[in-house]
């Protein structure tokens, strides 16, 4: 049965590699412009024997670990801040919301004059684009609970800090780990992106060093795993835990 | 100045909105007594509810006083217990941990905890349901756990918000019974919102009867009691002065919506 299951997951991708293999060899597709699966298998075991991917990979997922980490520690607080003011709340709406128009490759520009080609610049543009909207998502969580919660615990002899605790929190969480995942995607991009002008390391410094030697097949490697990484990431790690909450509560919101 | 458990005198409330504040009540001076299960009946937008969060201490009267055991209430407290009409019981909670969540917040130890919690399943019928969740309960249910907590956490005055207008008919006769014996063996001052006569007189010692917005207070009905538990559907329904006193609160009640 869950290798019936796994198949179907595979087979589009497998779909999708015999359309690429279909174009290249039907169609002869110079490999200049394209490289064949088999090359590109080949440029992958050739950059796994010799250390590379795990090198630029590595790099790449610290950077959005340590960004989601952050961003989570300084956004969620936020989100709370601000969900349990109602004029805070209102003021800033408008302004996250223009925000999140305003992509962190775009921040780049700035970014680089002020932090130079540094990880700090690539940092300060992921963490850009998770922390809006884990901001928002968690705003809009503590908004959305019922006031009648809030009142019957104030009414029950709760401290602020209790309400937070008991009310705010398993309220927003749901919430919040919808913001943390959308944030990953974002983030996930905007750190290719940042990586291919820093070029400080990364996948995205991989592929665009790729590109200046002509390097098709190790521009489709890197692709590839980038894919790959964020499957594994947003499976692995958020979620099991957007799941976890949600079965276990039930519907939240009626 | 009136005297009582809770006494409100002179209060009057406005709602700020972009257009200036509107009128949420008329002028209201009420008393309750010790041990006393007032309900107050009005039709709808009176400012019932308005009257129940001021005294709750949810909002804080435009003008007058609401006294409680002779202080001014300023804020919500512990000797004050709300039941709402719906969406109270936390969502991610146990029906169990939710009835001791008031014990928790005072830091009842754990076992004096449990057994008031047991006690509670006991007398509200929740046996069974204890590590259910709220989302997994029909509405009767959820209203009983409602209760339960406030109940668990042993407040001297309990107000009831409307607590079983959005409960079925069936459920709404069973739960109205059972709060009867509950008060009627735990003797707490209530204060109980309603739309409905039949409730309010069923229910109470004293019916106030509101006026449409802004509300005041137009009539006070005492309901005599001939036993001392909970009354039930059946003798209340064969009782003649029972169903008397419920004509004239219907007489108050439609002069106002005919007014309105």
């Amino acid at each position: 049965m869950k290798l019936a299951r796994d198949l179907r997951i595979l087979l589009p991708f497998m779909v999708l590699i015999a359309i690429w293999w279909g174009i290249k060899d039907g169609a002869g597709v110079s490999d200049r412009l394209l490289a064949a699966p088999p090359a590109v298998w080949n440029a992958f075991v050739w950059l796994v024997t010799h250390g590379v991917l795990a090198e630029y990979a590595s790099t790449s997922l610290q950077m959005i670990g340590f960004a989601a980490l952050l961003s989570f520690a300084i956004g969620v607080p936020l989100g709370f801040a601000v969900g349990t003011n109602r004029y805070a709340a209102r003021a800033l709406e408008g302004t996250l919301r223009y925000l999140q128009g305003i992509s962190g490759i775009a921040w780049l520009p700035l970014a680089i004059l002020w932090f130079g080609f540094t990880h700090t610049t690539t940092l300060v543009i992921v963490i850009y684009t998770l922390i809006v909207p884990i901001v928002f998502n968690t705003m809009t969580g503590v908004r959305a609970i019922p006031e009648n919660y809030v009142l019957a615990l104030r009414s029950l002899g709760a401290s602020r800090l209790r309400i937070v605790i008991d009310v705010y929190l398993p309220g927003s969480l749901p919430s919040i780990v919808v913001g943390l995942r959308l944030g990953m995607g974002y983030g996930w991009r905007a750190l290719i992106a940042a990586e291919m002008l820093v070029r400080q390391g990364g996948l995205g410094d991989l592929i665009f060093g790729a590109r200046t030697f002509n390097q098709i097949d190790r521009i489709m490697v890197g692709m590839i795993v980038i894919g790959v990484l964020y499957i594994i990431v947003d499976r692995l790690l958020v979620q099991p835990i957007e799941s976890m909450t949600l079965a276990r509560w039930g519907v939240l919101r009626r | 100045m009136p005297s009582g458990k809770i006494s409100v005198s002179g209060f009057r409330h406005f709602f700020p909105t972009e257009g200036g504040p509107v009128q949420a009540t008329g002028v209201i001076d009420l008393a309750i007594r010790e041990g006393e299960f007032v309900t107050l009946v009005g039709p709808s937008g009176c400012g019932k509810t308005t009257l129940l969060k001021a005294i709750a201490g949810f909002i804080t009267p435009s003008e007058g006083t609401i006294l409680c055991d002779g202080k001014r209430v300023t804020a919500p407290g512990r000797e004050r217990g709300v039941v709402f009409q719906e969406l109270a019981i936390l969502p991610w909670r146990t029906v169990r941990r939710n009835i001791a969540h008031g014990l928790e917040i005072a830091r009842v130890p754990r076992v004096e905890r449990e057994r008031t919690v047991e006690r509670l399943i006991g007398l509200m019928g929740l046996n069974g349901f204890e590590d259910r969740y709220p989302h997994e309960l029909s509405g009767g249910m959820r209203q009983r756990v409602a209760v339960a907590r406030t109940w668990a956490a042993d407040p001297e005055i309990i107000l009831m918000d409307e607590p079983f207008s959005a409960v079925d008919a069936m459920t709404r006769l069973t739960l109205q019974e059972e709060l009867g014996r509950l008060c009627a063996t735990t003797r707490k001052t209530v204060f109980f919102i309603t739309h409905s006569v039949e409730e309010a007189v069923f229910l109470a010692d004293r019916v106030l009867v509101m006026t449409k917005r802004p509300g005041t207070i137009k009539a006070v009905l005492d309901v005599p009691r001939h036993d001392h538990g909970g009354r039930d559907w059946d003798s209340f329904t064969a009782d003649p002065e029972m169903r008397n006193i419920e004509e004239q609160v219907m007489h108050l009640v439609h002069a106002e919506r005919v007014a309105g």
